[in-house]
């Protein structure tokens, strides 16, 4: 039993619906679905739940992005990030200390300014900062880096395992079966439908299977015959030692490409990309990479220069063209849904695993998640979001 | 009992305990004990203190010490300044640098 809630006993035969990846993601869902009343649920993790990017992520979360799409589906995210501690009965150390997305030059400083007026069409709660006021709120900051920026009060960060282990005991009380060191090696379809799952454990039979397997998305998908336009890329990150506190919001670069928060242990986390994201699959740090990051964070923050670097590690995500997830069902093949392509997966879980649950139960897709429909990918109607410290390069 | 306060990773303040505790809550794996108690994510990253958590682990959960296997050390292999990394001069520790293993 690697964490409280996973099953104890074996596998059955049948289940009415079957989660692949025992992820945030994968979790969330599982609850999402059992708190509607579905019984009969699975999830299958490969490894230990938590074990992909959920457990390897920067914690951060926001809703300030500049798209209506985004923005609307990680502002429902947002709301529900505020009471979870309370709905799953667990702490996940959310933590609203302030988001800011940061600009340096007067082209981004502007950019900023026109996704605050949308911010505020939309109801969403953030304020256009300029570089006076982002001085104060995080004078740990380099002044030359500062323009001004966009806050979000509300957004900030949560724990990445703590959040994990509360869908996972959260959906267990309601009966989900979570299955550790099970791992999904061949989806059975006929005639347009799904049939069931091959595991390393044994055969199951079930009407519905969601590929939530995060950076091995895309080879669950192609179990199922159904090809996923992604790329698995490694987004790396580092943590210092503890320090005394010197930076309360939670912080993305548009100009550096990067994000960092100070946790309430002390420790920097954070992490950089570099203007082309590589395809990648080792979980093994780069030197590139590291350089990067110290480079990007002294900069960033000149104070970092006598700080340790305690570690640095990586995880696979698994992307799409506008790195925007895949959500919801595949026309031809009935049954199998997608729940991948997840970037910003951790602040998303919340939202995702309620409105996907939505569309498995009821049939209908919600609104607020049919912008990310895998027929967006393969029509080539991508999302356009500008605020993201990520990046495909040219894409 | 002050045996379970015996202190098994001297980084993070984990007692015999606390691992204790964490099997008996059901994160008995090392991999979440790592997650759980912050035991192997310190400056040393276990160099210290892995043995005695593994078998701290197994004698509380019957596994076989030897089948337990220590989480990934990460680099650095000692906690290395940010400001050596990128290439500048390094700056003096500010005021709240906590110690580590590099000094
Ligand atoms: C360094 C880094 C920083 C990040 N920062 C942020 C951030 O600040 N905020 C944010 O919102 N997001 C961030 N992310 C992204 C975020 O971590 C992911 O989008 C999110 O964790 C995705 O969750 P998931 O459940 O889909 O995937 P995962 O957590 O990867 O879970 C997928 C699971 O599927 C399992 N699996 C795979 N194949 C199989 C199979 N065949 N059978 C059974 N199981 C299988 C895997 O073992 C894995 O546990 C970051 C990611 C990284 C790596």
């Amino acid at each position: 039993m690697p964490i409280p809630g996973v099953a104890r006993g074996g596998l059955r035969r049948t289940y009415d619906v079957v989660i692949v990846g025992g992820g945030i993601q994968g979790l969330a869902l599982a609850y999402e679905l059992s708190a509607r009343g579905l019984r009969d649920i699975c999830v299958l993790e490969a490894g230990y739940p938590g074990c992909g990017a959920s457990g390897r992520n920067g914690e951060l979360v926001r809703s300030a992005f500049s798209s209506v799409e985004w923005a609307t589906f990680f502002d429902a995210s947002l709301r529900r990030w505020r009471d979870l501690s309370v709905e799953l009965g667990f702490n996940v150390l959310f933590t609203p200390a302030g988001y800011l997305v940061l600009a340096s030059t007067q082209e981004e400083l502007d950019r900023c300014r026109g996704f605050a007026a949308r911010h505020r069409d939309l109801g969403l709660v953030t304020e256009l900062l300029g570089d006076r006021e982002v001085r104060e709120l995080a004078p740990a900051l380099n002044p030359e880096l500062v323009a001004g920026g966009v806050y979000q009060p509300d957004g900030g960060f949560a724990h990445h395992d703590a959040a994990v282990w509360a869908y996972a005991r959260a959906a267990a009380r309601r009966g989900v079966e979570v299955h550790p060191f099970t791992r999904v090696t061949g989806i059975r379809t006929d005639g347009g439908r799904v049939l069931g799952v091959g595991t390393t454990r044994g055969e199951i039979s079930t009407p519905v299977v969601v590929d939530a397997a995060g950076g091995h998305a895309r080879d669950v998908a192609g179990m199922a015959g159904v090809p996923l336009p992604t790329t698995t890329h490694r987004l790396e990150a580092i943590v210092t030692e503890s320090l005394a506190p010197f930076l309360r919001p939670a912080l993305a670069t548009l100009h550096l490409l990067g994000y960092c928060h100070q946790t309430t242990r002390g420790e920097l986390v954070g992490g950089t990309e570099q203007n082309v994201m590589e395809p990648a699959t080792s979980l093994n740090g780069s030197l590139r990479g590291l350089r990067d990051m110290a480079q990007k964070f002294v900069r960033l923050i000149p104070q970092l220069a006598g700080v340790r670097l305690l570690r640095h590690w990586a995880g696979i995500v698994d992307v799409t063209a506008d790195l925007a997830p895949v959500l919801g069902p595949v026309p031809e093949l009935e049954g199998f849904f997608l729940d991948c392509g997840w970037v910003y997966g951790f602040m998303g879980a919340p939202a995702a695993g309620s409105l996907l649950a939505e569309a498995i139960d009821s049939g209908n897709v919600p609104e607020l998640i049919a912008p990310f429909s895998i027929e967006r990918l393969r029509a080539g109607d991508y999302i356009r979001e500008s605020s993201l410290v990520v990046t495909l390069g040219d894409a | 009992m002050l045996a379970g306060k015996v202190i098994l990773c001297l980084c993070q303040d984990v007692t015999i305990d606390d691992i204790d505790r964490a099997v008996s809550l059901g994160y008995d794996h090392p991999e979440t004990i790592k997650r759980f108690t912050a035991a192997f994510m310190g400056p040393c990253q276990g160099k210290a203190c892995h043995d005695a958590i593994l078998e701290a682990i197994a004698a509380r959960t019957g596994a076989d010490p030897s089948s337990l296997r220590r989480p990934t050390a990460r680099p650095p292999a000692l906690p290395v300044r940010l400001g050596i990394l990128a290439g500048g001069e390094p700056a003096d520790a500010p005021p709240g640098a906590g110690a580590s293993a590099e000094g």
